[in-house]
């Protein structure tokens, strides 16, 4: 780095000093400018230290992401040794491999566990209807804030963030307390002398506390994106006689797409995953299978079954992720870059 | 038709105002609260007594030294990892470089239960369960994405021409690094390092399933607090948690409503 023969010249002021940007280019640059293998050689330089530069975090990824995905797929296709054989000595229900490439044994025994059936279907369910609700939220509050503006609007959209300020397990308990028999609501109701229902302990509990974590990063990415949206386009589209409602789904949502999009993801995977929220306010069965995980692999000592279940969740995660992979991409072409 | 938007717009705001704002307030007079009784909406009395029971407790200032000392590292070792990645995603060209973005999204992609489990499996062969450096481990990959992302889009958002302009008055790369492109992306930074505190501070699910019960931290804790004391004393413990992570993030409420976070999830 320190090759460049202007390091150490003195530089007083120059930062201020506008003047000399309006110069295409500089009178030191030209010189090496000229020399092709030169800027060819330089080129290739700032390539391997930009690889070099984002490695790091890379690695860590492959090391204690990737790696262990990878082991933890062999492992649950019947691969108990190398370094799965500590994990496998404690095992209680092995499927040990049969084939040289594994045995489906404990996908078999997971797959048709009327349990897991039914907790992928919670999950499923819970994750689809939050992700729902919270981007159904975020955009009233976006829209709300572009169109009106105003410091109602902006007092909303800051409630809506105040989620983001509390860590997720005193979200969880906090709801649950809310929503408990002897909690809020409840005590609300019996007030006028009426019985209130209680969703403590139940998959609406899980569903309510994961809108509530859930809002405050769906909001910053819809009013980011929605606030992105041109005055100029809005106002010609009102100008041509677009209503209200034909503004909003012709002009601004489609402008919009990919933070929606991001926000959406986000949302979703992270409520796929999710272990806090169901544990804390959920009932005991059924449940969510980030629960079921973390009890077969601790509490039931089945960590293959903890790890087929994880694999579907993956599964279900990935396609989620692709929709993101998409719009991000989608976004960089158009944009040029 | 005016006035019917504007009270359904009222009771929108006011409904999300009780669902949003009405835990926290329901949670946290509990731990003033002598006494509750249902139906009631107001305590028995008040008192400070839950303070005394929860601050003498020996086992709760160890899991606030272990929740500080695994944010304040993990912070460190983040920054030291990322933040050069941030700025070559930010400014140099080289193969792989989409990929690579793509792949750090990854840890997120993945649902954090199945990742910890399977971090767990091969942290039983390395025996790095129950240890400082697994729970480390665990904490600094919560943080991959925000260090690298958001840094990475405040770079780029540092005007070319400036650092030209200082190029040109004849700074070196170090120079214009250093007094131009920092200073620039420096609130980002910070939001990112907050950011990352407090991923780090809140994290329970990971560290439960590779830490405990030998290093509990603030959050795990709670997972056991709340079965076995009166509900007054984990609403004490709640605030105590939710101090840190709500002082901090006020500081950089500015940047963080302002889009900051919103721009380093769109990878460009």
């Amino acid at each position: 780095m320190s090759s460049d023969p202007d390091a150490g010249a003195p530089v007083a002021g120059a930062v201020d000093d506008d003047a000399p940007a309006a110069a295409p280019t500089s009178a030191a640059a030209t010189g090496t400018l000229t020399n092709p293998r030169r800027v060819r050689h330089r080129a290739r330089v700032r390539s391997l230290r930009g690889l070099l530069m984002a490695s790091p975090p890379l690695l860590l990824i492959a090391a204690f992401t990737g790696f262990p995905i990878v082991l933890a797929i062999a492992y649950s296709l019947g691969h108990t040794g190398g370094l799965n054989s500590t994990t496998a000595l404690i095992a209680q229900h092995q499927h040990v491999k049969t084939e040289w490439w594994g045995t489906l044994g404990a996908y078999r025994e997971v797959l048709t566990n009327e349990r897991f059936q039914r907790d992928l279907r919670v999950t499923l369910l819970v994750t689809v209807v939050s992700t729902t609700v919270v981007l159904a939220l975020a955009l009233i509050i976006a829209l709300y804030l572009r169109l009106a503006g105003g410091w109602a609007a902006k007092a909303l959209t800051v409630v809506s963030v105040v989620p983001m300020f509390i860590p997720v397990v005193i979200a969880s308990w906090a709801v649950l307390m809310f929503y408990a028999p002897d909690g809020f609501l409840r005590s609300l109701f019996a007030q006028v002398g009426l019985e209130g229902p209680t969703f403590g302990y139940t998959v609406t509990a899980i569903i309510i506390a994961q809108v509530w974590c859930s809002l405050p990063f769906a909001v910053l990415m819809c009013a980011s994106g929605v606030q992105a949206v041109p005055d100029a386009l809005i106002d010609a589209a009102r100008d041509s006689g677009a209503g209200l409602v034909r503004t909003t789904f012709s002009v601004i949502l489609p402008m919009a797409f990919v933070p929606i999009v991001i926000a959406a993801t986000f949302t979703a995977i992270g409520i796929i995953g999710s272990f806090t929220v169901p544990y804390f306010t959920g009932p005991t069965a059924p449940t969510m299978l980030g629960v079921d995980m973390a009890n077969y692999f601790t509490a039931y000592n089945r960590p293959q079954q903890s790890i087929v279940m994880a694999v579907v969740v993956f599964v279900a995660a990935s396609l989620i992720a692709v929709t993101y992979v998409w719009a991000n991409f989608r976004s960089s072409k158009e944009s040029g870059a | 038709m005016r006035t019917l938007v504007k009270v359904l717009i009222s009771l929108f705001m006011f409904l999300l105002a009780v669902f949003i704002v009405g835990p926290l307030v329901w949670l946290a007079s509990r731990a003033f609260a002598a006494e509750w009784r249902y139906p009631d909406l107001w305590p028995t009395g008040f008192t400070l007594r839950w303070w005394r029971v929860v601050v003498d407790d020996p086992m709760v200032v160890v899991a606030l030294q272990n929740s500080a000392t695994f944010a304040s590292l993990t912070v460190l070792i983040s920054a030291a990892i990322c933040l050069p990645a941030a700025y070559a995603f930010s400014r140099y060209q080289f193969p792989g470089r989409r990929f690579m973005l793509v792949a750090l999204f990854a840890v997120n992609a993945f649902p954090k239960m199945g990742l910890f489990v399977a971090l767990a499996s091969l942290f039983y062969a390395l025996q790095l369960m129950q240890t400082v450096l697994g729970v480390l481990i665990v904490h600094v990959l919560g943080t991959v994405v925000f260090m690298t992302w958001i840094p990475a889009a405040a770079f780029s958002a540092v005007p070319r021409s400036l650092e030209e302009a200082a190029r040109d008055a004849g700074a070196g790369p170090f120079r214009v690094f250093w007094s131009v492109t920092l200073p620039m992306a420096l609130p980002a930074i910070l939001v990112a390092a907050i950011m990352s505190f407090i991923a780090s501070w809140d994290e329970a699910q990971g560290t439960y399933l590779v830490g405990a019960p030998d290093y509990m931290t603030m959050p795990t804790q709670m997972y056991s607090l709340v079965l076995n004391y009166p509900s007054q004393v984990s609403a004490v413990f709640s605030i105590l948690l939710s101090v840190p992570s709500a002082g901090l993030l006020l500081l950089v409420r500015k940047q963080i409503m302002g889009g900051q976070l919103a721009e380093g999830f769109q990878i460009k």
